[in-house]
């Protein structure tokens, strides 16, 4: 008999037991929608983290404030002065409140150094950034995150009119479009100068970022800051500091760490299972032979070769299986998509991934199912017939 | 010289079950002309079946020589003896055994399938088998909707399509009433005027007097072997 004529009846015979085989299908199904999901959280996820840090360049450190007065601005103007640094900008945050004429939200009050957006370069949805003549010392403008702008519910013809922060009016004059961005919810962008009239914490500030002239000098430009701020607050080498260095590419490479155990686990979630499914299959299937000896009998009888019977039980555990595995990857991208929406991320079905699943449920049909086909083969005729 | 589609010479059967041999034939010689219609006859566990294994190519002897169309099935591999089996024979059960989840003209078109015959040229001739044994109009209609008759003469289309040298028919009636029964011996009588040669086995001697010639096996050996009308 032809392949196609055994694929036929192995169709055939699944298409009869719908029930049973829709059930013998769920393990695959199950494991292969688990594991596109998954892998599509993970690759959301890093590309959220990715992207954010990306923005920021891998040449920056970032100085985060331990407490309220760890650093000053003066601190940032010494930092500034080192061999190297190209850029410097300082932020000082606070919780807030803005407002429309029509409501008002939480939202936190972030004060930029001029330099804050050309070295950020966060995408513009509206308006425009902080201009030269925001950062001069009478003018209160403000940019709005995505988020802020969200919750107020911020639109077009908004732009150059009035907004409260803190009880204080400002003109707003952009709206930023970094949602995908990570860590910006809810924030508002003002002028240092202007943050320091909100919430009067000068000369404190929140953060320092200074970037250096080329990424290869990052490490020791970091050594070089921790030692210059040690120096300032007399610090010894071995007391903690009040304030963290990060380093982007180290951070960069964090990420990749996580996702690189992510995977890992990820593989190790895929592999049992589909070990699981196979198992269900393979039970089936032995269930299936035993049930369908007499059968199995005739077919010898009118003329199957052992061959016949071996690829009419593995195509049958093979459809099964990769059956399982499109159910089991629409199901999973499905899923993905929706993931997507939620935590915000690029939608994208991935080649290697539909290729992976439907390569591991067709290896799965063929590992699990050749041993019961065999077993349906190898039945000596006289003993499949008179099998009751 | 005659045509011989079965020879028998000196076959032994022996079962080993656990550590007992049990012999279901204990040394037959039997040959079988081209268009005999012989009936195998003998009480339960006398060896019918085991002797219409070994005619049917579904088994070899402990000992001895089985000769089927001029080959011998003793030393032939699995795979060449079912060539053997699907070229030479056609098999007839007592409970029809029609597959399951297949309609009456695929269960006709499965033998030539294992031929190797493609599907449209199957098709053909199952047609052309079932219509002529009465069943043109009952081509898609799978065992749930046919009578027991119905499905025995789809089961002896089956056996016929392949135009074998032996149709085996193991007690094809004993699933039947006497009269459908009736009819299914007029069939293989029929084929035997058409110049089929028909092996029947049967336990019962009315039918077996259908046959001109009859074989009485008793404790795996032949006892008597008679020809011409009873
Ligand atoms: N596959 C087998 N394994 C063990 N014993 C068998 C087997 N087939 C038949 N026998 C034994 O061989 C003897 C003859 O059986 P069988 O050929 O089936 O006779 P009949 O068909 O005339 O009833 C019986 O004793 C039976 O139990
Ligand atoms: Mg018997």
């Amino acid at each position: 008999m032809r392949i196609l004529g055994t694929a036929a009846l192995a169709l055939n015979r699944i298409w009869a037991t719908k029930i049973r085989s829709l059930l013998t299908m769920l393990g695959v199904v199950i494991g292969v929608a688990a594991i596109v999901a998954l892998t599509s959280i993970v690759d959301g996820a890093s590309q959220g983290i990715n992207k954010s840090l990306a923005t920021l360049g891998t040449n920056q450190l970032n100085i985060t404030a331990m407490a309220a007065d760890s650093l000053t601005e003066q601190d940032a103007n010494a930092l500034a002065a080192l061999d190297n640094v190209s850029v410097m900008f300082v932020q000082a945050q606070n919780q807030g409140t803005i407002a429309t004429r029509e409501s008002r939200v939480n939202a936190r009050l972030v004060g930029v150094s001029s330099q804050y957006f050309e070295a950020v370069k966060p995408e513009i949805a509206l308006g425009s950034y902080l201009s030269s003549s925001s950062f001069a010392a009478t003018s209160k403008d403000v940019v709005f995150g995505a988020d802020a702008a969200n919750d107020l519910g911020i639109t077009k013809d908004m732009l150059g009119t009035s907004v409260k922060l803190n009880g204080q009016d400002f003109r707003l004059v952009g709206v930023l479009d970094d949602q995908a961005g990570f860590g910006t919810s809810g924030r508002v962008y003002v002028t240092i100068d202007s943050a320091r009239k909100l919430f009067s914490q000068y000369p404190y500030v929140s953060s320092i970022v200074i970037q250096a002239n080329t990424p290869e000098q990052v490490d020791t430009l970091q050594i070089q800051a921790d030692v210059l701020l040690r120096e300032r607050y007399g610090l010894g080498s071995e007391t903690t500091a009040r304030y963290t260095i990060t380093n982007q590419a180290s951070l960069i490479a964090a990420v990749g760490t996580i996702t690189a155990t992510l995977g890992l686990l990820l593989t190790g979630i895929a592999a049992i299972s589909l070990l699981v499914g196979g198992i269900g299959i393979m039970n089936i299937m032995l269930v299936s032979v035993r049930e369908r000896t007499r059968e199995i009998g005739v077919r010898r009888a009118i003329g199957a070769k052992q061959s016949n019977i071996l690829t009419q039980f593995l195509i049958e555990a093979i459809v099964l299986s990769l059956a399982g595995g499109i159910v089991g990857l629409i199901l999973g991208e499905i899923a993905a998509f929706f993931l997507a929406v939620l935590g915000d991320w690029v939608f994208s079905i991935r080649l290697d991934t539909v290729l992976l699943a439907l390569g591991f449920s067709l290896l799965v049909g063929v590992v699990f199912g050749v041993w019961p086909a065999r077993q349906a083969a190898k039945l000596e005729p006289i003993d499949a017939l008179r099998f009751e | 010289m005659a045509d011989e589609v079965v020879r028998l010479d000196k076959v032994r059967r022996d079962y080993l079950v656990g550590d007992q041999i049990t012999t279901a034939l204990g040394g037959v010689d039997l040959v079988i002309e081209r268009g005999e219609f012989v009936a195998i006859v003998g009480p339960s566990g006398s060896g019918k079946s085991t002797m219409m294994n070994l005619i049917g190519c579904l088994d070899r002897p402990s000992s001895g020589s089985v000769l089927i169309a001029g080959d011998s099935t003793n030393d032939l591999s699995d795979n060449k003896l079912t060539e053997l089996r699907s070229r030479a024979i056609g098999f007839v059960f007592q409970q029809f055994q029609l597959l399951p989840n297949t309609t009456a003209i695929e269960n006709v078109m499965a033998p030539l399938l294992y031929q190797g015959i493609g599907t449209k040229a199957a098709k053909k001739s199952a047609t052309h088998m079932l219509t002529q044994l009465g069943l043109g109009d009952r081509l898609n209609f799978d065992r749930n909707r046919l009578s027991g008759g119905q499905q025995q003469r789809v089961a002896i289309a089956r056996a016929l399509v392949t135009s074998p040298d032996i149709v085996l028919a193991d007690e094809p009636t004993g699933a039947l009433d006497s009269k459908t029964g009736a009819a299914v011996i007029e069939l293989l009588k029929e084929l035997h005027r058409e110049g089929r040669t028909i092996v029947l086995i049967t336990h019962d001697l009315e039918i077996a007097a259908s046959a001109p010639r009859r074989v009485f096996l008793r404790d795996g050996l032949v006892e008597r072997d008679e020809r011409g009308v009873s």
